[in-house]
């Protein structure tokens, strides 16, 4: 009854998988847009300890993530402005953006100042208020300078209005007088260079992250660039925006799951079939490796909702790690020839694939330790994958492999048996210490060079091109970057506003000494009303007494009708932040404001033109409420902590193998079973030094995988070679097997567009290549070869 | 918004050599003799009165005092009458020399110094900028030539009215008509080749 209790388990496991990939496949296609990840900064650990904090990074991020900011350059000026009237059109023909703005709405100049009118006794430049806090304070005389500037004309407040140009010079402080574009011809222009640029920005009916709103606005916007270089030439098109970055996102890590997957999977195809001189085994192995990737995407889904494509990637290079445990029992029926039974061939590789499994699993379970969403999820698609993929060896396989098969290559066979015994004969005695040490000498120098690394852009390595074009958007607009910034709380509205004045005292020096270029902050629009009534009693001696305040303005000219309606315009009123924040004026800068929390209300200040950090921090301590967000600071540090981590991690997983294989192989032969993957590690260390290639968080998650599957091989290897004494360097020649699939695919993340993919398939093809021509030395040496 | 003026009234003063080429309504071979003219003065004095009527004043301003231009390096407006102050306007910066006859930067001169930016491409400047903003007619003889100047974008017209200059081998005379009754006028008078340029002079206005 043996094949019917085997079938029964087989159909069970059937079942089983098909139920996963049902709830895989409603998980992955059933609730709308594609829940892949294409918001890089999600990959992002939490690294602030204030979860506000994290709450105004993603905010700043997403401020401008659902708009593209494009600028049309031409050195000619009408074809500029014409290219960007025809991409306005363009684009705004296209439902996917909701709204696209070229032309200017109609407005008058005059617009802007009518609502500060009320309040203009209460708002003062920083240099007015120096100078009227002066003793010597002479209101006569800078009536006269005001008069007479040189060439200034008032376009701004009027005379009338503003005798003195307090309220101009409030005015000229803010940040839309500041602006580097101006109006032309109805068109947001600045000119630079010799060529004129012109900006036009498009909102996105939707999210940048969703898919499909992303491929129809890029097709849109390539449709439309194609028509206006044609039509206009010597137009370039400059763009931002969260929608190219993360399309670049995407389209790269497709291209990497592509190559990764298609060349792995056609390379391992082309090994099994010609390894096993048929295409059953391979179509076996495929089925294994099938359900380990149903079973971890479901199971990732399952638990994170969205996939990374770091983790799509990673788990297009895994197949060649979940390959091992089929190939294992493949070979184990090619060898067995036709004494072939599943359930004792199952027995022969139990042991191995359960260690192999542990192993494995203990690695990955250390790489899902490190508080990364990214590698968490990694490893999550790791383990469940593996686990998978090696039940299936037990349970859907047996069934499907009963009869027996013709045996490995002999090629194969006699290669492996040629290397296993040249590299096992070097590897024992006094040799074998004399080419230990060799190897040591070898490598001291590459350690001696080892660099580090722990810049975010590990994670983050959006491309250059891209990059590029947002700094110079950034400096011909002069907008800021937003990935440093302050987050000023206080207990009230009131309170937060003091706080940020009292940074930006700091921060005013800080431009006065060049540190700094300026910055953008609610306090500088709105004051607090603490500031607002200083500035008002700084004003009050002067117009609290009409007869002074009326011989003042009559003896410089004023009729008497202009002098009548200034004075009757004081005291005016404060101005008030919240209902500012309604005005259409307060619109590009709302979502500086983070409101009301549970612990008081809070606001962030984005300083310009200081890619330094110290002085930034400089300027914030010692400040209540105050704090400098640097969360590519905070992402580096953390890198650079768990490497430090990691590094100890990769000592304790060894010390934990030890008593383990000390189990299974006596405590005298664990530590030769141990050498080729710390050998592996070592010289993979080395090489990495001669390369100068320097070391990252990645390299050492890869070393803590080479030790798990490194100690695989060595395991596989002791636990065959029993059984295939009639077939010597059968087992090793699995072992090889094992060991090019998994190269074929980590090794083809060598080529990733990820940074962090890339560091851990160089370092996983390196270290199990090393492992796997030193396994052999893990044997003790065979009776008849010398 | 008076950022946007003082940028146009530079733009009018920062035209250039190949301006004639551009202006449609120009006579080019007078245009470029006014030029020519003005480009052979590589610093120049000036004594100036500058007149500014306002309809919230019952009699306009009136203030006297020196420039001095030097070209590529910028210009000392020292102000005598009614009050005395110097202003140095250099490359993109705006300083006021104070009593101690140190430079006092004057913050949030974005405007000013885009004055001073603006008057050093005088001659060698870029006529496209000047033409973006203004239509411009050219009237007189090259002896006494005038230039009028007249905003092109709506926002502006609605506020500025026009910019007039006049002038024979030197600037004499700018004029500035707002559409609410206000007006600026500069007369320089007495101008002539700088000459010797004194330390202090060289030191406000960073010369070697």
């Amino acid at each position: 009854m043996k094949p019917t209790s085997l079938w029964l388990r087989a159909g069970i496991f059937t079942v089983a998988t098909l139920a996963v990939a049902l709830l895989g496949a409603w998980l992955l296609l059933g609730r709308g847009p594609l829940p892949i990840q294409t918001d890089l900064l999600a990959m992002l650990p939490a690294t602030e300890q204030d979860p506000l904090a994290e709450t105004a990074v993603e905010r700043l991020a997403h401020a401008n993530g659902d708009r593209m900011v494009l600028l049309v350059a031409n050195a000619d000026d009408d074809r500029a402005k014409s290219a960007a009237r025809a991409l306005g059109k363009a684009l705004g023909s296209d439902k996917v953006f909701s709204s696209v703005l070229a032309e200017l709405p109609p407005f008058d100049l005059q617009q802007f100042v009518a609502p500060y009118l009320a309040h203009r006794f209460s708002l003062l430049s920083d240099a007015d208020r120096a100078a009227l806090a002066q003793p010597d304070f002479d209101a006569a005389q800078v009536l006269a300078r005001h008069l007479n500037e040189p060439f200034a004309t008032a376009v701004g407040t009027s005379l009338q209005d503003d005798p003195f140009g307090w309220l101009q010079h409030w005015m000229d402080q803010q940040p839309w007088s500041r602006s580097a574009l101006l109006p032309e011809d109805n068109l947001l222009t600045a000119h630079r260079d010799d060529r004129t640029y012109v900006m036009v920005t498009a909102t996105l009916d939707g999210s940048s992250y969703d898919d499909s709103v992303q491929r129809r606005a890029l097709a849109t916007l390539a449709r439309a660039e194609r028509s206006i270089t044609h039509d206009y030439p010597g137009t370039t098109l400059l763009r931002t925006g969260a929608v190219f970055y993360a399309a670049a996102a995407r389209a790269g890590a497709e291209h990497d799951v592509h190559l990764v997957g298609w060349v792995s999977s056609i390379g391992i195809a082309l090994l099994l079939l010609w390894a096993f001189r048929s295409p059953g085994p391979l179509l076996l192995a495929f089925l294994s490796t099938v359900v380990g990737v149903i079973a971890a995407t479901t199971m990732t889904l399952l638990v994170f909702g969205k996939i990374y494509l770091l983790t799509l990637v990673f788990g297009a290079a895994l197949l060649g790690e979940a390959v091992d445990y089929s190939i294992q029992y493949l070979t184990a029926r090619a060898n067995a020839g036709e004494h072939w039974q599943p359930r004792a061939g199952l027995r022969q590789v139990r042991m191995a694939l359960l260690l192999a499994l542990g192993t494995s699993l203990l690695g990955y379970a250390l790489l899902g330790m490190v508080p990364f969403p990214a590698l968490r999820q990694m490893a999550c698609f790791a383990m469940s994958g593996m686990l998978a993929a090696c039940v299936s060896v037990f349970w859907l396989l047996p069934a499907l492999l009963q009869r027996p098969s013709k045996p490995l290559s002999p090629m194969l066979v006699r290669g492996a048996l040629a290397m296993q015994d040249t590299i096992a004969s070097f590897g024992n005695g006094r040799r074998g210490w004399a080419i230990a040490l060799l190897l040591l000498l070898i490598a001291v120098p590459g350690w001696w060079q080892l660099r580090h690394d722990d810049d975010v852009h590990l994670l983050i390595a959006p491309p250059p091109a891209l990059d590029a074009q947002e700094l110079q958007i950034r400096t011909i607009t002069g907008l800021g970057n937003g990935s440093q910034f302050y987050l000023v709380q206080g207990d009230s509205i009131e309170q937060t506003l003091q706080r940020e004045e009292t940074l930006e005292q700091r921060l005013q020096s800080m431009v006065r000494d060049g540190k700094l270029q300026g910055w953008i902050g609610l306090a500088g629009m709105v004051p607090s009303q603490q500031r607002q009534a200083a500035d008002h009693a700084l004003l009050a001696p002067l117009l609290s007494d009409p007869a002074r305040m009326r011989k003042l303005l009559g003896d410089a000219g004023f009729r008497a009708s202009a002098i009548d309606a200034y004075i009757a315009a004081w005291p005016g009123t404060t101005i008030d932040l919240q209902q500012w924040l309604g005005t259409p004026l307060a619109t590009p800068f709302r979502h500086l404001w983070m409101g009301r929390n549970a612990h008081g209300y809070a606001t962030l200040v984005l300083p310009q033109g200081q890619d330094d950090v110290a002085p930034l921090h400089a300027a914030a301590t010692g400040l209540a409420g105050v704090q400098l967000v640097d969360k590519p600071a905070s992402v580096s540090n953390l890198f650079g902590l768990y490497r430090g981590y990691a590094s100890v991690w990769l000592l304790a997983a060894l010390l934990l193998i030890v008593p383990v294989f000390g189990w299974r192989y006596g405590l005298r032969n664990a530590p030769r079973v141990l050498v080729p993957p710390v050998f592996g590690i070592g010289l993979t260390l080395a090489v990495l030094g001669y390369l100068g290639h320097p070391l990252t968080l990645f390299h050492w998650m890869a070393f803590m995988l080479v030790l798990g599957v490194g100690a695989n091989y060595a395991v596989f290897l002791l636990e065959g070679e029993p059984h295939v004494a009639h077939r010597p360097g059968a087992m090793y020649a699995s072992v090889l097997l094992s060991a090019t699939t998994a190269l074929l695919s980590f090794g083809l993340l060598a080529l990733s567009s990820m940074p962090a993919l890339r560091d851990f398939g160089l370092t996983l093809l390196l270290g199990i290549g090393c492992t796997a021509l030193l396994v052999p030395a893990s044997l003790p040496l065979r009776g008849g070869a010398r | 918004m008076r950022r946007l003026m003082t940028f146009l009234l530079c733009c009018a003063l920062s035209y250039g050599a190949n301006f004639a080429a551009h202006a449609a309504d120009a006579d080019p071979a007078r245009l470029k003799n006014v030029l020519e003219g003005l480009a052979s003065h590589t610093a120049v004095r000036a004594g100036f009165t500058q007149t500014r009527s306002n309809p919230a004043l019952a009699q306009p301003q009136v203030s006297h005092g020196t420039l001095l231009f030097v070209l590529g390096h910028g210009m000392l407006w020292q102000t005598e009458q009614p009050y005395q102050e110097t202003v140095a306007l250099t490359g993109s910066d705006a300083a006021r020399l104070d009593a101690q006859g140190k430079l006092q930067p004057i913050r949030d001169a974005r405007g000013v110094s885009q004055v001073s930016q603006m008057l050093q491409s005088l001659l060698a400047g870029k006529p496209d900028d000047v033409l973006r903003q203004f239509d411009v007619q050219t009237g007189g003889s090259t002896d006494k030539w005038t230039l009028h100047f007249t905003p092109k974008q709506s926002r502006i017209a609605r506020v500025l009215a026009s910019i007039k200059l006049n002038g024979d081998a030197f600037l004499e005379g700018i004029r500035i008509d707002m559409h609410d009754g206000s007006a600026t006028d500069i007369r320089f008078a007495d101008t002539r080749d700088a000459g010797a340029i004194t330390a202090a002079e060289k030191s406000a206005l960073g010369l070697p």
